[in-house]
């Protein structure tokens, strides 16, 4: 049977934080019988934008990347809480039953993503809900993903084959496939949030003056996978994305017409921006 | 996608409710309209208003779309509303909210006033009675003694979009009545550059902002590069549009067209959008403009046959270009020390702009335009545009905010709509329009006129005067008027908005000040000045009228419905100037008779849309959707007429043409040496000393950006705590107080031993203003950013400001001699880690106050005996 999942897209998210301001809007000060209990004014965050800030002067971005509970078809909240106090829905949402799990403080720690909060007060975990409330209430999608202005969340009720297509189609991916906990949450760009970039400037010299090196050729090579090759722009930029951090030795060539090539060779970690390389 | 619910939902005790929450406060700037949720009189929820609720989009609509490169955009069917209104039951239930008469409990209108003590004393409860038995028999006595121009009345800027229920000036129309008044103006803010510069170059009446008409469509079509320049539309236009901007901004780039960001910043959009980011050191894009056009010049790589046709004055401005009339040229290694953009770069960006259509984009407050001399940045950039035939297809300057600015028709850059819904006639407050003889100040100089007893300058009569106003020389106290003796304040947000709000501070607390009342839903900012504090009701809790005109998505109009009860005691500030003349026997000539519901419908007969539904229709369904004109698409797109035929269709300057000499300021101003006739790169004048390369920037050598903020509209919504949540909302001291955070680079902060998440102090001569340090790369090395419009939380009143109230300390001196517009951007200070516990070691009765952990200072700080 068709079963709900989110589709997150980390490049069209730009920080609005409508969701997260939706999702409170929706919980603080409102129980929803069944299904959730109030969130507190202040603390929880049941779709928690994490930040990231790409790079240095002037060659930086910024990606955002929205998570909720990922609504995981092998939770090991559920596995925790052994009773049913969590429980999964047929149509794939994951539910902390208000009643069932008072005291239950050991749910916080359960979940590997950290997106359970603990409610002091009511003395209840507590999570994203995928708004079941208005779902079974005839609404199409949750609070977060109505509020959304451009189509960054998406959520769709979808068979398995489907689900798998649109993996292939949109090149998607789950956060911590290593946890092994079968998330219903996708994301679309992650490299914009989890993987880096080298960029630099090409200038070249000619009679004193310094200019931009438009065309020039900018090769990466490493050891782990095969080189690439970019062109710089009217700017004479570079920017090579989507590598791992952490992947250890790289070296650049910088070729520019007649000039002798410029090579350099860094250890990568974060986002680099290699500033002014003069032919 | 649609969200329709069960109807068993009256059942449930639940109603929904069309409102429109934003923060323009002018009636013809609605938008983001949202739907309420009401359950047991409480707000449940707020969320996009739908379309498509009770209205078929294909029968009723007329709907847009845009074809072009293969590809299609549409208009969501929702409205897409921003955080603030989303947020909004939590400004409406504020900690800050005033909901009760107040007054300074050491003023004694019979005995001692304390005016030394304004934004210090603490208030306490008082009547309606007897508030408005002083504030009444206040306005009689002086105008007895002085003469009714001795009240000076401030009821301009943003606040909540209301019509029949006036956010500002609703005591307008009363005060005419009672004899007359003193008027501040809100001089053209957000617009300083463009109204007092670019209008003396290429008209473009009352903004001096290019024409607008079509050209979302334009740029989608033909534009092939983007020049966003100090334009933040991730930003901006939330508080009185909404984020049609982002979708069309991500949808340009899937286009293909490249969009470059030349800001100090890495701001909201440009951390996003940008295919490259230049930046630029505040308020030095002048420069930066000069370079580009030395190079066109040198290069030829500029539309020569076009200003012969479309320009006057292009040989003045090539020789000073040149170095013809100074002997220096400015070249791109003229400019680079000075705008911190390295020439290679200038060149680059020089003929990327020569070979493809570029269109220039702004946002309105941008770095560029707000500061000291901002007319030469902004008739510079006309300059570059013209030089690249401006009109053409693809070649304008876009705005990202403001679609259909004062009703123009050459304002709407948006698919154009069939009609646009006016509720002007049924507008209570003041309108902008109108003439303001015999007494007005603009409200750049009410510190000055204040502080000095007496001032003059040049123009500003209205927001929307035209050029030649700009040439009207006025003084205060005008002629046969009286000094200013007594302050109604309804648009209490002066101090943290405007000009050194240090000498606003100082300038209330003048013993001329025998009395100040505010009017006002929050305790927050000028409102802590005031003697008497009046409660005034949020939009929620009245009933009205609204449209939504400037989305750019479709039109609205609905009546709005009281969602909850007022507040305490609150009132609307209509009903307020009601019950003041009723007090002063005026109240039958006030109100001409109509009630509430009266002026209501009026607004519905008046709209423009009362032949295309019915009163009874409007009511039923709730909201009216106005369709789209057919043939938009054949509107001529900004200034493609002029382009095509200047003789037929030419600009509103003297000749008609582009002025790259300005004739009238060449007639008026003849030795301006800051705003001279051919505009120039001016590194200080009598007006400014704010440039690194003068002796005052050795001594403050850091330059403030300060954009319009990202979590609040100017002053508005400082006190959601929900946002207080966000990441770069606020930065919280080991104190648990929430400071306003300042972006520094990271070699700046290592300068000063600074780390992420330290207070800091922000300062020059005019004062010091804490910060919490955000260390990033999205800022310039020698740049600093920290938005405006945070909460004021003095330390000591006019001097120290714990809030973050960055406009404490931006220039006195207006945007240059003849020129009263304010330049709160691109200016000079120095920052220092601060010794907080040094601080409170010398404050301490300051640091004592109590604030709310997420609301910052509030009613708790600022009242005694309890409500």
């Amino acid at each position: 049977m068709a079963k709900w999942i989110f589709i997150i897209d980390v490049e069209k998210c730009e920080d609005c934080n409508n969701c997260f301001l939706a999702c409170k809007d929706e919980h603080v000060g409102n129980d929803w019988p069944k299904y959730s209990v109030a969130q507190p004014t202040h603390g929880q965050r049941w779709i928690n934008i994490f930040s990231k800030e790409r790079g240095q002067y002037p060659m930086v971005d910024v990606a955002y990347r929205p998570t909720p509970c990922m609504h995981c078809d092998n939770a090991p909240c559920i596995a925790a809480a052994k009773d049913n106090s969590v429980y999964k829905r047929k149509d794939g949402i994951v539910l902390i039953d208000p009643v069932k799990a008072k005291g239950r403080h050991d749910l916080v720690k359960a979940c590997p993503y950290g997106v359970i909060w603990w409610n002091e007060e009511k003395e209840v975990a507590q999570k994203c809900s995928f708004c079941a409330h208005l779902l079974d209430n005839g609404w199409k999608t949750p609070r977060c993903v109505q509020v959304c202005p451009t189509g960054a969340l998406e959520v769709m009720l979808c068979e398995e084959d489907k689900i798998r297509e649109l993996i292939e189609t949109n090149d998607l991916r789950v956060l911590h496939p290593e946890y092994d906990t079968v998330p219903r949450v996708y994301y679309k760009n992650l490299y914009r949030f989890d993987r880096c970039f080298i960029a630099g400037s090409v200038a070249v010299e000619k009679e004193g003056i310094v200019d931009c090196a438009e065309g020039a050729t900018a090769v990466l090579y490493s050891d782990q996978a095969e080189s690439q090759e970019i062109t710089t722009d009217c700017f004479g930029d570079f920017k090579f994305d989507n590598l791992p951090p952490n992947s250890g030795e790289y070296k650049i060539e910088i070729t520019y017409q007649n000039y002798s090539p410029v090579r350099t060779a860094i250890s990568l970690k974060e986002s680099l921006n290699l500033g002014v390389m003069t032919v | 996608m649609a969200e329709k619910k069960k109807p068993d939902k009256s059942e449930r005790g639940e109603k929904t409710l069309i409102r429109d929450i934003s923060f323009c406060g002018v009636p013809e700037n609605g938008s983001n309209a949202s739907m309420v949720d009401v359950k047991n009189g409480k707000i449940l929820r707020i969320r996009p208003m739908r379309y498509d609720w009770k209205y078929d989009p294909e029968k009723d609509m007329n709907p847009w779309k845009m074809k072009v490169r293969g590809k299609t955009f549409e208009p969501s069917m929702k409205t897409l509303i921003p955080p603030y209104s989303i947020a909004y039951k939590k400004r409406v239930y504020s900690p800050a909210r005033v909901r009760y008469p107040l007054m300074r409990v050491d003023f004694d209108p019979n005995g001692e006033r304390n005016p030394q003590n304004r934004g210090v004393s603490k208030y306490k409860r008082i009547s309606w009675d007897y508030a408005l038995d002083v504030i009444t028999s206040e306005m009689n006595r002086i105008k007895e003694k002085y003469g009714p121009t001795s009240l000076l009345y401030q009821c301009d800027q943003h606040g909540e979009n209301k019509v029949v229920q006036a956010c500002h000036g609703a005591g307008r129309k009363l005060l005419r009545q009672w004899g007359g008044f003193t008027l501040q103006i809100r001089q053209p803010d957000s617009w300083e550059g463009w109204w007092w510069g670019s209008k003396h170059f290429w008209g473009c009446e009352p903004v001096g902002q290019g024409m607008q008409s079509n050209l979302l469509y334009d740029i989608s079509k033909n534009t092939e590069l983007l020049l966003f320049w100090g334009c933040d539309q991730e930003t901006t236009p939330w508080g009185w549009q909404g984020q049609l901007p982002s979708r069309f901004s991500y949808w340009w780039s899937e286009l293909g067209i490249k969009q470059i960001y030349v800001c100090p910043d890495l701001n909201y959009a440009a951390a996003v959008h940008a295919d490259r980011w230049i930046p630029v050191l505040p308020n030095t894009d002048a420069a930066l403009y000069l370079a580009i056009t030395y190079h066109w010049f040198k290069n030829g790589t500029y539309d020569k046959e076009y200003l012969e046709s479309h320009a006057v004055g292009v040989d003045k401005y090539e020789a000073y270009v040149m170095g013809e009339e100074d002997g220096v040229a400015k070249t791109p290694e003229w400019a680079a020390p000075k705008c911190g953009v390295p020439a290679r770069i200038i060149r680059a960006l020089a003929e990327e702009w020569a070979s493809k259509r570029t269109t220039v984009v702004i946002g309105n407050g941008g770095p560029g335009i707000r500061g000291p001399y901002a007319t030469e940045p902004a008739r510079l950039q006309g300059i570059c545009l013209a030089m690249q035939g401006l009109g053409k297809p693809g070649a304008n300057q876009a705005k990202m905010i403001e679609w259909g600015l004062f009703d123009k028709p050459d304002q709407y850059a948006q698919p154009k709509p069939l009609r646009v819904p006016y509720l002007r006639k049924a507008y209570t407050g003041g309108h902008p329009d109108e003439s303001n003889h015999p007494s007005f100040i603009p409200k750049t100089y009410v510190p000055k006129a204040i502080l000095e007893g007496k001032c003059d300058w040049y123009g500003c009569e209205s927001e929307t005067a035209n050029r030649a106003n700009q040439f009207v020389h006025y003084k205060y106290p005008a002629d046969g008027c009286s000094k200013i003796h007594m302050v109604w304040t309804d648009s209490p947000s002066w101090i943290t908005c405007w000009n050194s709000g240090n000498d606003y501070v100082r300038a209330m607390r003048h013993p001329d000040i025998e009395f100040m009342f505010a009017q006002h839903p929050w305790l927050e900012n000028d409102a802590l000045m005031a003697d008497i504090i009046l409660p005034v009701n949020t939009k929620l809790e009245e009933d009205d009228i609204g449209a939504d005109i400037f989305s750019g998505q479709y039109n609205l109009l609905f009546p709005e419905h009281k969602c909850v009860d007022p507040l305490g005691e609150s009132k609307t500030d209509y009903e307020i100037a009601c019950m003041i003349a009723e007090r002063l026997g005026l109240l039958e000539e006030y109100t001409g008779g109509k009630s509430i519901p009266d002026l209501i419908k009026y607004g519905w007969e008046t709209s423009r849309c009362e032949d295309l539904i019915s009163w009874e229709d409007l009511n039923e369904k709730g909201y009216y959707v106005v369709p789209t004109a057919d043939g938009w698409e054949d509107v001529p797109a900004g200034f493609y007429n002029f382009y095509k035929d200047p003789e037929k269709y030419p600009l509103t300057t003297p000749t008609g043409k582009l002025e790259f000499e300005a004739t009238g300021l060449a007639e008026h101003f003849p030795d301006d040496l800051e705003r001279p006739a051919v505009p120039k790169w001016v590194a200080k004048g009598i007006s400014h000393e704010e440039t690194l390369e003068t002796e005052r920037g050795r001594k403050y050598p850091l330059l403030v950006v300060s954009n319009h903020p990202r979590w609040s509209v100017h002053s508005q919504h400082e006190d959601i705590t929900w946002l207080r949540e966000i990441e770069t909302c606020k930065v919280t001291g080991p104190d648990g107080y929430q400071y306003h955070p300042v972006w520094l680079h990271p070699s700046v902060a290592e300068k000063r031993g600074i780390q992420d998440g330290d207070i800091v102090s922000i300062f020059n001569e005019r004062g010091t203003v804490l910060a919490g340090a955000y260390i990033t790369e999205r800022i310039m090395p020698d740049a600093v950013y920290i938005d405006h419009g945070a909460k004021w939380d003095p330390i000591v009143p006019g001097e120290i400001d714990r809030g973050g109230a960055i406009n404490t300390i931006v220039p006195r001196n207006t945007t240059s001699k003849n020129a009263v517009g304010h330049a709160v951007s691109g200016f000079l200070v120095d920052i220092e880690k601060t010794d907080l516990e040094a601080l409170k070691r010398k404050y301490p009765e300051a640091f004592k106050r109590p604030f709310h952990p997420c609301a910052g200072p509030g009613l708790e700080s600022c009242i005694t005996g309890g409500e």
